[in-house]
């Protein structure tokens, strides 16, 4: 039988009770508790202390963004979508304003795809560095946090010199960029990059020997490429388990078929695997940001469809038209064809698309995100029955859910 | 703060005569001041932004935040980190009620203060609606250096240094009351 | 991609059981009666879309020049091993059932409670049909174009009240809220963005 299988749970209280009539205890986690990443709450039956079943309950942060997306104009809708995944925040954007160029049939210039792809990856590396670390804090290990949030915060320094904020950006544009990146933004990224393979080496060395950490998470939260089709769990956690998919290298956009990197797979499906395989994505997204910065050329960032993108402003004062189009842009917005269209894309939690549906107003007709935290905390269950308590708590942390993704 | 800020003219008596008079309540606040334990109440992107604010860049533990305490029971001041949706809101109450006085709450951050983007049928429009709060931080998401400071204005607040709106001066946070 | 592709065999089977392609935005569409749903992903599964990416609904109730049944339901399958994309669409009207398709994929758990819970269609043999994501005491389905936003009108210190729904009553094309301007002109024109190409879809909205 299937390692994770349903049925299992009663399989278990066979083995471990024969012909005495148990009673499973059921008790309430969350939402308000320190290792729930967010406001998940898990109703979870337990008998002693070996999980028996887990379910999910959610909605605890929902915010209508869908909902509140069907008013507002296309371009203004960029202001939302970071704040789904507030980790991966650029993943969103990056989803969002290509489904919307999809639409449009823009043409978005090659230096803008590639600033998009060098920022996305940072995010992505930050993104992870808090996965990493927030991670180890709830299995109780709290000195790595501190050196996580040392390069998360220098992450988060360039991307604030590129967009004016730390986190919930707004620099993408449907057709580019808002703005053009700032001086020594370049050398910036290149001292990042420079120092960052040490500081992952010094990561590692905390923890991927120790025996406590190794007790707790080999072997621990087991699922199996089946599983993870079953419930739809997709990423990270889904390499992990042996699932071979990274929309970056298969299904490519933005640019990325330009670039060379790897994508790390495991077979086991443990905790352990769930780690590692961050681990070495992040190096691979380090390997990402550096071709990008090698390949950035001065050019524009926007595409020059007029009916899209702003004009510049010194046209503005020698051309009638660019005044027209501004004005028409700024009160209204651009109107993409009747039509639906969907992107897919890969956040740093798994498979994040948009699924657009225009009906040629300002304003989209339906926002349907699929936000890759929603199906992943179904697989939370599977993952946890048959092991103790404190196993679910790391495969919690290893599915890394954010709660913004789950109940948009 | 040091001991002798908080009682000037009693400090030089101290160093004269070798005896210091002070009121318990001005110590007790002094006390209680420097040692605000904020209880995990991350609700999203302000979330991540608070543990930020715990880094080694920007160490709140230094304002005397040591500790995020888990249970409510252990905690003084709720820092609403993020948009409060109405489904979380009676969740909220039962925290906040279960923390024992004195207590004060921090708003953080746009959504929190006043619903901040999200003007719908999901998002409690502001927080004081639900419980009291004592400290407003604009932001979306608020620095981390904004919490700090957020923390430093509350912690005057306990010690009876601040003022409403018509320059009065507010009283400090009376020590004995039971509720 | 690794592979044959699976789309043109699979959307053949499909056929056989009353689906009807209704491709759009570059991908592969099958319209299914929602009687054949389940027979349809079970085909669709075994013949390689392994992953159950999205169940996602539509309100067509606004939408220009749309005639047929308000809901579509739209399952969305992909394949882990040719990278291809498949989209099911099932018309449904208001009030109507649509099989579940849980108990053959456990994945689709949270995503037809979504549906249900924010639109209002229920799924006939799920094992646990209720709200997911809104509070117990919301009466109604958020997502329908019927359902308010529930916008709070801002109050400014000296008094003056700021509307929301007034700011952007124009733009919707609705009503012409407080400056008399009604746009929304565009809604429905296919535009031609002076492109080469001709955009995909001539007219939308047929689910």
């Amino acid at each position: 039988m299937n390692a994770d299988a349903p049925g299992r749970a009663d399989v278990l209280r066979e083995e471990r009770h024969g012909d005495f009539d148990t009673k499973l205890m059921r008790i309430n986690v969350g939402p308000v508790h320190p290792a729930t990443h967010g406001v998940l709450r898990l109703v979870v039956d337990l008998d002693g202390e070996t999980v028996m079943g887990a379910t999910p309950r959610i909605g605890y942060l929902h915010t209508g963004f869908e909902k509140t997306m069907e008013h507002r104009t296309w371009q203004q809708v960029v202001t939302y979508t970071n704040r789904m995944d507030y980790a991966h925040a650029l993943g969103h954007d990056l989803a969002y304003v290509l489904a919307a160029e999809k639409l449009l049939d823009a043409r978005v210039p090659e230096r803008a795809q590639r600033i998009r792809v060098l920022l996305t990856e940072l995010n992505r590396i930050a993104s992870h560095l808090l996965g990493l670390g927030t991670g180890l804090l709830d299995m109780g290990a709290l000195t790595p946090f501190f050196y996580t949030m040392r390069e998360r915060e220098r992450i988060l320094d360039l991307l604030e010199m590129v967009s004016g904020v730390r986190m919930n950006y707004g620099y993408f544009r449907v057709g580019g960029l808002s703005r053009d990146l700032p001086d020594g933004f370049e050398a910036k990224v290149q001292a990042f990059i420079d120092d960052f393979p040490a500081a992952l080496e010094q990561y590692f060395a905390m923890f991927l020997e120790n025996e406590i950490w190794l007790a707790r998470t080999r072997g621990v939260g087991v699922l199996s490429r089946e599983t993870a089709l079953e419930v739809g769990l997709t990423g990270p956690s889904a390499r992990a388990s042996g699932l071979d998919v990274d929309l970056r290298r298969d299904a490519p956009y933005s640019g990325y078929e330009d670039y060379t990197f790897d994508v790390p797979v495991a077979e086991e499906g443990d905790a352990y695997q769930r780690f590692v395989v961050r681990g070495e994505e992040m190096q691979q997204s380090l390997r990402i940001v550096q071709q990008a910065l090698t390949r950035l050329e001065p050019g524009p960032i926007r595409d020059p469809d007029r009916r899209i993108s702003l004009p510049e402003r010194h046209e503005l004062e020698t051309s009638m038209e660019a005044v027209i189009f501004h004005f028409k842009l700024v009160t209204e917005g651009f109107h993409p064809p009747m039509g639906e269209v969907y992107v897919g894309t890969e956040s740093a939690r798994g498979e994040l698309g948009y699924y657009l549906v225009s009906d040629g107003g300002s304003m989209p007709y339906r926002v349907k995100v699929r936000t890759p935290s929603l199906p992943n905390i179904q697989a939370i269950e599977p993952a946890s029955i048959g092991g103790t308590f404190a196993d679910m708590v790391v495969n919690i942390a290893t599915m890394d859910p954010v709660m913004g993704d789950v109940d948009k | 703060m040091a001991v002798s800020d908080l009682f000037e003219k009693d400090f030089t008596e101290l160093e004269r005569d070798g005896i210091l008079f002070s009121t318990l309540g001005k110590l007790v606040a002094w006390g209680r001041s420097n040692s605000i334990y904020p209880v995990t109440f991350g609700l999203a992107c302000c979330a991540l932004e608070m543990m930020q604010s715990t880094n080694a860049r920007n160490d709140m533990a230094r304002m005397g935040s040591e500790v995020f305490r888990a249970s409510p029971r252990q905690a003084d001041v709720m820092i609403v980190a993020g948009r409060l949706s109405k489904k979380m809101a009676p969740v909220m109450r039962r925290v906040y009620e279960q923390m024992p006085e004195p207590k004060w709450v921090i708003s953080m951050g746009a959504c929190a203060s006043s619903g901040g983007m999200f003007n719908n049928y999901a998002i409690v429009q502001n927080v004081d609606s639900v419980v009291p709060v004592d400290v407003f931080v604009p932001g979306c998401p608020p620095r981390p250096e904004a919490l700090v400071y957020a923390v430093m204005q509350l912690q005057k607040k306990v010690r009876g240094e601040t003022f409403d709106e018509d320059g009065v001066e507010l009283p400090m946070v009376e020590g004995w009351t039971r509720s | 991609m690794s592979g044959a592709s699976i789309l043109e065999d699979v959307a053949t089977r499909l056929g056989e059981l009353g689906g009807e392609r209704a491709d759009r935005g570059g991908d592969v569409h099958v319209a299914v009666p929602a009687d054949a749903i389940r027979e349809a992903v079970r085909r669709a599964r075994a013949g390689g879309f392994e992953q159950l990416s999205d169940v996602l609904a539509v309100d067509w109730s606004e939408y220009p020049r749309h005639d047929g049944p308000r809901f579509t339901v739209i399952y969305h399958l992909f394949s882990p091993t040719t990278m291809e994309r498949l989209f099911l669409r099932v018309a449904v009207g208001d009030g109507e059932a649509v099989p579940s398709i849980t108990p053959q994929w456990r994945g689709a758990d949270v995503f037809e409670r979504e549906v249900y819970d924010l639109f209002g269609i229920p799924f006939d043999g799920h094992p646990d049909l209720r709200k997911l994501v809104t509070p117990e005491d919301l009466d109604g389905h958020p997502l329908r174009k019927d359902f308010d936003l529930g916008e709070s009108p801002t109050l400014f210190n000296d008094g003056r009240y700021l509307d929301p729904a007034s700011f952007r009553a124009g733009m919707l094309g609705r009503d012409a809220g407080r400056t008399g301007w009604v746009g929304g002109a565009r809604k429905g024109v296919v535009s031609e963005q002076g492109r080469d190409e001709a955009p995909s879809d001539g007219d939308g909205g047929t689910p």
